[in-house]
């Protein structure tokens, strides 16, 4: 708003097109990190300042160590909180870019004075990083098509849905920072691609470095560059800029990103790097053979190009099959290879099928991540294709290459949105270019450049679209050209009606889809007044107050890093799923019957059990829910024990009601579910024990838990915890039977009496108490 | 004293005579069994799956003396009973039971047969079947329980699964040897020659392969196939469109936001690329040279392109996200 004074006065003092360009062009990326960066506040205006989900949770907790202890503590870490009994070394199996930005922002503002809770930072890192990514984002367009184009790109990248998605005001996770790494060492590859300039190369290395530390995708960078370098080399576009830039990003890049200690030797040894090696010694083998061109004859060079390109394809072809052989180069990673081979991942690894953004992508989600950019963006392929140079051909390899990945995995379209920001803008550019130029006064060029950067600027603002612009709409149609002003100004209003209405989308899916932080949960009312449920965290501060230390927690791994977090507790699996078999474990114990879960968590030390139950509020995320992927990564570990039809209706229905087969109507994760659920009767409409998720009255409902006692059951029941009890005095029966003891005689009675008396306090019949129930259990 | 000399004598006898007997006996079954076995193998020798008829399947899979379990095949082969799941199980079958015959521990102790239900009805019968494919377990010892029928509505009957649900049930591990599947690579082979043919025929013009216009459709293509989300058809493989049963009205567009229609992806497809056509139409309108009249139709019909398509596609996202509040030109 204050722009449009500054502007005014301005325009009657100078007249310096220079100096307007770049004040144009400094507001306008000005407001696009401003306004980036409160459209990502959603959740902090309606809740609070909190870290969101689950992973943000563990990366919360390690920058809280590392800032308490030191950066070196921090990477010699060892956690015995998480993984019981394992332990987890989180120094060498995190990357540390995520925790050290946030550390040292902390560090700075605290050697400024300003005293801030790291929790505080951690929240806000990944709304500021967006605005970086708008910067990188507009250096990257402004050189590979015009700094118009880049203004729109940035504009488009903070607002755009498909990155809001994971950068949040909350959403404490490496994509956060990482999609700024990615742009911004794209953005120096290019420039050093044109300028053939060792700082730029230098450059790409250092920031491709800081890429490395802070996310797993890097993998993309090490790919995508070689990839580039060798379609140029295809193409014949070869040149010294090239061979200079590549080797230096290269070797550099290489070095550096074997000091991140979680990547450590990889980059030499696994498959996904080879790429980048063998381009290597491509690109230097092409320019041996241009040097040695310059002083041998045309025939005596067929013959020697002949001979070296043979051999040394058959070189290097042994050479990896031998190393691969011999194990030295690892075969890509389950991960990897599932991007490849869509189908592998469902029959191998179900611990990768079963997280929901590993599923492959509809048109719906494509379209409500990135609205009119999704079908704008091939246009600027087209363009880009039309026109084509050597940065270009690197725009056009990503956008091929991240719509596939994009295809492929949900959370993918996090590479593919910068890439789409970026080809939108040059299509959008390209035509407000044609239409908004006013071709026939040329003198006037500049005036009309000022506009369509204005215009831009006012379509992203998109709450102050008109004013401005429509003087100047009403200026033009005295010059009749080519296509007609009248025409223009109609193309140029409705291209504007549909990026005001991308704003007007993007704001409301942010509000919308991608700002509740589901920890806190919110629910309207008929009226709209709002009621906060605050389960979670009632639940994990009961642990954090009521427990022991070192108590071991019991639940499944989604819920692991919150236990961490928020209720400092032991767990015995969590969100970094590295060990398939302990969690396979759990997950055996969850479905497992009482008696039999029991012994597992005797053998696990287990002492309260955690579980999640949305069925008195209707939330759908719950564990009854998720329980068959627990049967089913039990199952692939355990098939004697575990068999997923066993939990199936023998129609093949997943149900909890009477129909439920009673597998799953005995088994551990539905007991402490429904336990006591059977005496809860929601509304006067419904029967007693009825689920609201599922819809359903629940089949099994008084029944009494042997082994556990429930310790604690949230407001809404939304989280329910449990006590698994001692083993009982079971020492002084066996012992009388061996040496004949008046005193050992007397214990026993009294073991019997007090059993008795638990009986009778209970109202229930003795014989459950007794031996029956283990005996039956046992026989099956 | 004789008398019961003689008795001890007789009684010896006895014992003797039913010592032999009982042998004899054992010996017989022992005889049986051996002959089933040597019956059975020189069957598998000649094919890895055991074809059974009601008589045999009696004979060789029921009667008791047994020391080798027989995994069947209940199915239908026969091109009348048109069954074209039992040709796929059929095939995978074939597959698991020939990594049996050529495996390391290949041994007695387990055999694959099949019994066709034209062969056999009486095997479906008695067995109380009304469908097929069937795989059961026959374990040497005792009936058939409930699991040793395997459950292919659930798992599926890929020969891998078939061979864990076989570990399963008779503690031996059979390692799947599928024969290379030729067919892909043949299909590359071909393709990689005819590319390779076509550049050669035409190896004094190789001007198309500098057309930007040849590669740049190459990449919108590969990009609108994946925007429209054929990936997802391609793991997920939905129908094609869905035909209400009731009513007899089809529906292209998929109801919810989770799932769509290979149709429908289509149809995403062709709206993306008229708008991308929109967009360009627009660009290429004032590059034209000549009559300003025909720029102009040019650039409105690349406007009317961008903007009707584009509402469509908004519409058809709206029907499927529910409580979407936005719209444009389209309701």
């Amino acid at each position: 708003m204050a722009e449009a004074g500054v502007k005014t006065e301005i325009r009657s003092a100078v007249w310096n097109p220079g100096g307007w360009k770049s004040l144009l062009s400094f507001s306008i990326l000005f407001l696009a990190w401003l306004v980036g960066f409160s459209s990502r506040l959603f959740a902090v205006i309606r809740f609070e300042s909190i870290i969101h989900e689950f992973d943000p949770w563990f990366n919360y907790r390690a920058t809280h160590y590392m800032v308490n202890n030191g950066f070196y503590n921090f990477l010699n870490w060892f956690d015995d909180r998480a993984w019981y009994p394992l332990g987890r070394i989180v120094g060498g199996t995190v990357y540390p870019g995520l925790m050290v930005t946030s550390g040292s922002i902390h560090w700075i503002l605290d050697l400024l004075n300003i005293p801030i809770h790291i929790r505080e930072v951690c929240v806000f890192l990944a709304p500021l990083f967006s605005g970086m990514t708008a910067l990188a984002v507009y250096f990257f367009t402004s050189e590979i098509w015009s700094a118009g184009a880049g203004l729109f790109a940035a504009c488009f990248i903070a607002i755009v849905p498909g990155y809001i998605s994971r950068s949040v005001a909350g959403s404490y996770d490496n994509e956060g920072i990482a999609i700024f790494a990615l742009m911004f060492t794209y953005f120096l590859w290019i420039k050093s691609v044109k300028t053939g300039s060792l700082f730029w190369a230098i450059c790409t290395a250092l920031s491709y470095f800081y890429m490395v530390s802070a996310w797993g995708g890097y993998v993309f960078i090490i790919n995508l560059i070689p990839l580039h370098v060798f379609v140029l080399l295809i193409m014949g576009r070869y040149s010294r800029r090239i061979y200079v830039a590549y080797n230096a990003f290269f070797i550099v890049g290489l070095i550096l990103s074997m000091q991140v200690p979680f990547v450590g030797f990889n980059p030499i040894t696994t498959s996904e790097h080879m790429a980048s090696a063998g381009v290597f010694a491509l690109l230097n083998a092409y320019g041996a053979l241009k040097y040695i061109q310059s002083f041998l004859t045309k025939a005596e060079f067929k013959y020697f190009f002949i001979m070296a390109a043979v051999g040394a394809a058959g070189f290097i072809f042994v050479a990896v099959v031998g190393l691969t052989w011999a194990g030295y180069i690892h075969p890509w990673s389950g991960r990897f290879y599932s991007l490849w081979d869509t189908g592998y991942a469902k029959i191998h690894i179900p611990i990768i099928a079963s997280v929901s953004e590993h599923q492959p992508t509809t048109w719906v989600s494509f379209f409500f991540d990135l609205h009119i950019l999704v079908c704008a963006f091939p246009a600027g392929v087209w363009y880009c294709v039309k026109e084509v140079n050597d940065e270009r051909v690197f725009v056009i390899l990503y956008a091929i290459f991240a719509s596939y990945f994009a295809g492929v995995m949900v959370r993918l379209m996090l590479t593919l949105t910068p890439i789409v920001c970026v080809l939108a803008a040059v299509a959008f550019s390209k035509t407000f270019e044609i239409y908004l130029k006013d071709d026939s006064m040329k003198a006037n060029n500049k005036d009309s450049e000022e506009d369509e950067l204005e215009n831009k600027n006012d379509n992203k603002l998109y709450d102050k679209v008109g004013k401005p612009k429509k003087d100047k709409k009403e200026e033009k149609p005295k010059s009749q050209e080519a296509i007609g002003m009248n025409i223009k100004s109609i193309v140029v209003i409705a291209l504007l009606l549909m990026l005001m209405l991308f704003a007007v989308h993007c704001t409301w899916v942010t509000s919308s889809a991608y700002s509740s932080p589901s920890i806190v949960l919110a629910s309207y009312n008929h009226d709209g007044s709002r009621t906060i449920l605050d389960d979670f965290r009632e639940a994990y501060y009961w642990l954090r107050q009521n427990t022991h230390d070192k108590a071991r927690v019991m639940s499944w791994w989604d819920y692991g890093y919150q236990i961490a977090g928020m209720g400092n507790r032991t767990t015995l699996v969590d969100n970094n799923t590295w060990n398939n078999s302990h969690i396979a474990l759990v997950g055996k114990a969850m479905s497992s019957n009482e008696t039999a879960a029991y012994e597992i968590m005797r053998m696990l030390d287990v002492n309260y059990v955690l579980v999640i139950f949305g069925g008195v509020i209707g939330y759908s995320g719950d564990d009854i829910n998720k329980f068959l992927w627990m049967v089913r990564i039990a199952e692939g570990e355990h098939p004697r024990d575990i068999r997923e039809s066993d939990y199936f209706t023998p129609q093949g229905e997943f149900r909890v009601d009477s129909a439920g087969s009673s597998t799953l109507l005995n088994c551990l994760m539905y007991k402490l579910s429904y336990y006591r659920f059977g005496e809860l009767q929601l509304d006067f409409r419904s029967p007693p024990g009825f689920d609201r998720t599922r819809g359903v009255e629940i089949g099994n409902k008084n029944f009494e838990l042997t082994h556990l006692e429930e310790a604690y059951t949230t407001e809404h029941w939304l989280v329910r915890i449990y006590k698994v009890k001692d083993l009982e005095n079971r020492d002084t029966i066996i012992k009388p039977t061996i040496p004949v003891k008046r005193t050992k005689f007397r214990s026993s009675p009294s073991r019997k009496s007090a059993k008795k008396k638990q009986g009778v306090i209970k109202n229930k019949p003795k014989i459950i108490k007794g031996k029956k129930p283990t005996k039956t259990t046992s026989k099956k | 004293m004789a008398s019961p000399a003689g008795c001890n004598v007789l009684a010896l006898m006895l014992v003797c005579v039913c010592f032999c007997l009982t042998v004899a006996v054992q010996k017989k079954k022992d005889d049986i069994l051996g002959e089933r076995v040597q019956q059975l193998i020189e069957w598998n020798s000649k094919k890895s799956v055991i074809r059974l008829n009601g008589e045999k399947f009696r004979h060789y899979v029921r009667e008791v003396p047994r020391n080798y379990s027989v995994i069947v095949m209940l199915t239908a082969l026969q091109p009348q009973r048109s069954c074209s799941v039992c040709k796929q199980a059929h095939e995978e079958y074939t597959i698991l039971a020939n990594s049996w015959r050529y495996s390391q521990g290949f041994s007695n102790k387990l055999f694959f047969a099949m019994v066709d239900y034209d062969e056999g009805a009486d095997v479906f019968s008695s067995l109380k079947l009304s469908t097929a494919p069937v795989f059961m377990h026959f374990p040497s010892k005792g009936k058939p329980k409930k699991a040793d029928t395997m459950d292919i509505h659930r798992v599926g009957f890929q020969a891998e699964q078939i061979a864990r649900w076989v570990g399963e049930r008779t503690d031996i591990q059979i390692r799947i040897f599928r024969p290379p599947n030729y067919s892909g690579t043949l299909a590359l082979a071909l393709l990689f020659s005819l590319v390779g043919g076509l550049l050669y025929l035409k190896r004094n013009n190789l001007e198309f392969l500098y057309n930007r216009n040849f590669w740049g459709i190459g990449a919108l293509a590969v990009i609108f196939a994946m925007t429209s989300g054929q990936m997802w058809n391609h793991i997920r493989g939905p129908p094609v469109m869905h035909k209400n049963p009731s009513t007899g009205q089809i529906n292209y567009i998929h109801g919810s936001s989770q799932g769509q229609f290979v149709v429908e992806t289509y149809i995403i497809m062709l709206l993306n690329a008229a708008i991308v056509g929109g967009f360009v139409l627009m660009s290429e309108a004032h590059a034209l040279k000549g009559d300003p009249g025909r720029k102009r139709v040019i650039a409105l019909i690349g406007l009317a392109c961008v903007a009707i398509f584009f509402s469509l596609l908004l519409s058809i996202f709206r029907s499927k996200y529910h409580g979407y509040p936005y719209s444009f030109l389209i309701k």
